[in-house]
Order: C-alpha cells, then structure tokens, then sequence
C-alpha cells in the first residue's frame, strides 16, 4: 500500500518503506530536491520545510508520519512563480554564497516572516539556531531578513 | 539514498490502542514520539525497531494539568509546548529553561518530553536533571496497569522497561522554591550541553537555605543528584562564590565520560563555574 501526502498542494503518492526520512522521498521519489540533506540530525536546517505550517527537519519525518499533513517545499513558497518578500529581499542583498543552506534559510525565515513581523535582529538569530550555513553567510541572511520585516 | 529498513508505523489514536499495539508488538515494537532520537539511528549505527507505534498524536498525552499541589505533564508534550505552558510559573524556571533553550527551534517542536527521559543513551538531555531537581515523579502505563515512581528510580529501569510499557506522564509537586538551569553547550546555537546543573532551593524565613537540590547532567552517562553539595549548601545564605567553592572541592566524585566533542576531565572542571553562574542567577 502507498503512502499518499499533499505536497505543494499537489496529491503524490509513494511506495517507500514507512520509515523513510521525508527528505529521501521528496528527492528521490518526486524529484523536489530543493531539500538537502546534509546532516541527516536535526543540526543543520538543509533539509527543512513547512510541516503544517511549522519548519522542520525532514530528515527527521518517517514518511509515514508526514502523510495528512500540508507539506510545502522551498519550491512552493514562490506562488505563480513570483518570488516571496524573504526570496526577494535575500537575492536583493546578495545574501548566496554556495546556495547549499538556502532552501533552509528560506523555510525557516518564510515562517519567521509570516508569524512575527515585529520580529528583532535577536529573534532572527534565535529562528535561524537550526540553519547553518558553511559559508558563514550570516550577516546578509539576517540584513536580508530585515530588509524583508521592513518592506510593506 | 542511505534509507532505514523497517516495517511499520501505527499512528495510535488513543493510548488504550497504544497500549494494545506495543503489548501485541512485545519487544519488536517501541513508541515512536518526536522520532528526533530514533530517525538518527542510522548515524549510531543502531537497527531500527521493526514496529513503531506513534504516540505523538494521542491528545491525552498532550495534556499539561496545572494544579494547586502539582503539576502533570502528558509524555507526548513537545518541549516548546511545555516552554509555553510554564514560563509564568517561576518555580519552575529551570523547566521551562530546559526544555525552551534546548536543541534549536525546530527540534523544540517535535522533540517531547517523555522521548528526553526515555532515551538511555543520551547523557545530555537536559529535562532530565532539571526534573531530578524538582523531586519529579512519573507514571508508566501498561495495558493492565499503572505504576507510579520516582524520576530517579525510572532512570535505573529505563533500559529494561518491559515491553508493551510506556512513560505515561510526569507528575512534578509545587512548592515555594527558586530554581535554575545552568548549561554549557560549546556554541549556543543547537549544540549538546556539555554540562549541567540544575538547581531548586528552599530558603527560611532568615533567608538560609533550608532544603537544596542539585542535579547534574550530561557529565556522567546518566544525570544524577548531587548530594554532598546539597549538604554543603544547607544552613547557609545563598553565596555564588562559596557554592562554587565547595563544589571545586566535592567534583572529584564525578567521573566525566569521553565523547566526541569533549573529554570527561572538562565536563568536571566547568562544574563549578556552571554552579556559580546557578545560584549567582538565584540572586546571590
Ligand atoms: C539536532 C538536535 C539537537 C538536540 N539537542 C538537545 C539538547 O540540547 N538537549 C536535549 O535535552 N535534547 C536535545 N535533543 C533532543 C533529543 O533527541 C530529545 O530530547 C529526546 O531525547 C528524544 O525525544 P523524542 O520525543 O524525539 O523521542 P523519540 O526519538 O521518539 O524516542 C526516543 C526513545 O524514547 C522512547 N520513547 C519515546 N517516548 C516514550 C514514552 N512515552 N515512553 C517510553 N519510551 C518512549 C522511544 O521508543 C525511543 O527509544 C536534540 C535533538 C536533535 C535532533
Ligand atoms: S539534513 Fe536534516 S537537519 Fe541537516
Ligand atoms: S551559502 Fe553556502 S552554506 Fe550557506
């Protein structure tokens, strides 16, 4: 029996093993590999999306227990192909190095966005504790995400 | 792709099915909570188990129940929900400490409490000491029984808790106390703490400290009170120096273990310095 999951909207169905990390089957199996997974931890946020609107590791998700949720993917949050405030202030500020991080960055920061627009350069900084990024890009993901908190 | 090979997942609606599912399963199955220390089993080098029975989405389990006497915390509360539910209730600051400045956000919301004390191998949970501290209790459910114990009991039984069992809830007593987590990771961002001390005082009416307990974690392979120091402590006012003081003369009771990120000389040698910053933060 399948494993059926709603996935950028979209109805996919699955035929991996129900303990499959998520990762895996949005890469492997539905080609969406915005999602990396690097750490397979928890520590790193390569592989984060939005489960029910919460950012999490999907290296950490059994695909078993990703199904009935609303799954979306870094190539979700660009809606009718338009980049959203964060996607935009990020290639704004010139804030990707290798790009490795970034699906991640912009899951977590996509969410930081949408739930606390009064959020401080502190509160970035505490969001993004499960992002890292290797090319030590911080300070242009946080002016980023400053510049996006401040744009109407 | 570096996949996992199990059976299977039962997403229990209900902890009577829980129950019954890890009762059928005997010792092929295990609970599945937040799955943030099971999914890592590959990288352990851990076979996984070939039955999982999810716990997370039972609403009994998710129940913080907030009483004049105490506290009852469902094992499937996550860390950040049980951060929310505390935060107003100061005396127990060291909870809300613990399980709000753990791991990293994401982790925080999956991660649950009943999987922090569950988990034998991982010396680093940090709820552990911090419930040792503040005298919790725990109730483990079986398909015919409930058993009530000591948090400090359960830690000796853990790894051969029978099958078909699980950690049902957290029972934690009020009282008029001030309590504190003191914790060293090597970098703030979502690292394992090296160290830990965690703290809850009682102090008389003179402001003397009447009843002290200290728990200490991730230093050892498994957290532990430390009742020499609580000893030492008691009698006198709160003085971050002078407990600091004694503890550099009591340490050597610890034998720190070996790991990766840092050796077990270091994670003795901070403990004074963690339980100076403790009771400085009591306002000493
Ligand atoms: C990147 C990262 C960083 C972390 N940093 C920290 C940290 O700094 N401090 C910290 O404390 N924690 C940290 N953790 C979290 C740690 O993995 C969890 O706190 C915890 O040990 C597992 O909880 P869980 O709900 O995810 O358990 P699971 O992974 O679901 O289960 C863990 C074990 O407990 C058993 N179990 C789960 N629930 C029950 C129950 N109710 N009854 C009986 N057995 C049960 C399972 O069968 C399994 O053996 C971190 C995790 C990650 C991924
Ligand atoms: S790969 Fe999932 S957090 Fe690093
Ligand atoms: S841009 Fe390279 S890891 Fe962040």
């Amino acid at each position: 029996m399948g494993l059926s999951m709603t996935i950028n909207g979209d109805h996919l169905t699955s035929t991996a093993d129900p303990v499959t990390p998520l990762v895996d089957v949005l890469r492997e199996d539905f080609h969406l590999t915005g999602a990396k997974p690097v750490c397979r931890e928890g520590f790193c946020g390569a592989c984060m999306v939005l489960i029910d609107g919460n950012p999490t590791p999907s290296c950490l998700i059994p695909a078993a227990l990703a199904q009935g949720c609303d799954i979306r993917t870094v190539e979700g949050l660009a809606a009718n192909g338009r980049l959203n405030p964060i996607q935009a202030a990020l290639e704004a500020c010139d804030a990707v190095q290798c790009g490795m991080c970034f699906p991640g960055m912009v899951v977590s920061l996509t969410h930081l966005l949408t739930t606390r627009p009064e959020a401080t350069r502190d509160d970035i900084r505490a969001a993004l504790t499960g992002n890292i990024c290797r090319c030590t890009g911080y300070e242009r993901i946080i002016e980023a995400a400053l510049l996006a908190l401040a744009t109407p | 792709m570096d996949t996992p090979i199990s059976g299977s997942v039962y997403v229990a609606p209900s902890l009577s099915t829980a129950l019954d599912a890890l009762h059928e399963g005997g010792s092929a199955a295990a609970p599945f909570a937040g799955g943030t220390w099971i999914m890592r089993a590959p990288i352990r080098h851990e076979q996984l188990k070939s039955r999982y029975v999810a716990i997370g989405k039972i609403p009994e389990l998710h129940t913080i129940k907030v009483d004049a006497d105490a506290v009852e915390i469902g094992a499937a509360v996550t860390h950040a929900a049980l951060a929310t539910a505390l935060a107003e209730l100061g005396e127990f600051d060291v909870l809300t400490a613990a399980a709000g400045h753990s791991a990293n956000p994401a982790i925080r919301t999956m991660a649950t409490i009943g999987g922090n004390l569950a988990t034998t191998a991982f010396a680093a949970a940090d709820c552990v000491p911090a419930l040792l501290c503040l005298d919790a209790e725990v109730e483990i459910a079986s398909r015919d029984d409930r058993e009530r114990t000591s948090l400090e009991q359960f830690l000796t039984m853990r790894s051969t808790l029978a099958p078909g069992r699980l950690l049902h809830r957290i029972i934690v007593p009020r009282r008029d106390r001030k309590t504190v987590h003191a914790r060293l990771p090597l970098r703030r961002a979502g690292d394992y703490p090296t160290a830990i001390v965690s703290l809850a005082m009682i102090l008389d009416d003179a402001g003397l400290v009447e009843t002290a307990r200290i728990a200490v974690g991730s230093v050892e392979p498994v957290a532990r009170r430390w009742g020499r120091l609580e000893t030492a402590l008691i009698g006198h006012p709160l003085n971050a120096a002078k407990a600091a003081e004694a503890a550099a003369e009591l340490a050597d009771e610890f034998a720190g273990r070996d790991a990766a990120d840092v050796p077990g000389w270091y994670r003795v040698r901070v403990l004074p310095g963690l339980v100076r910053r403790a009771v400085a933060a009591l306002g000493s």
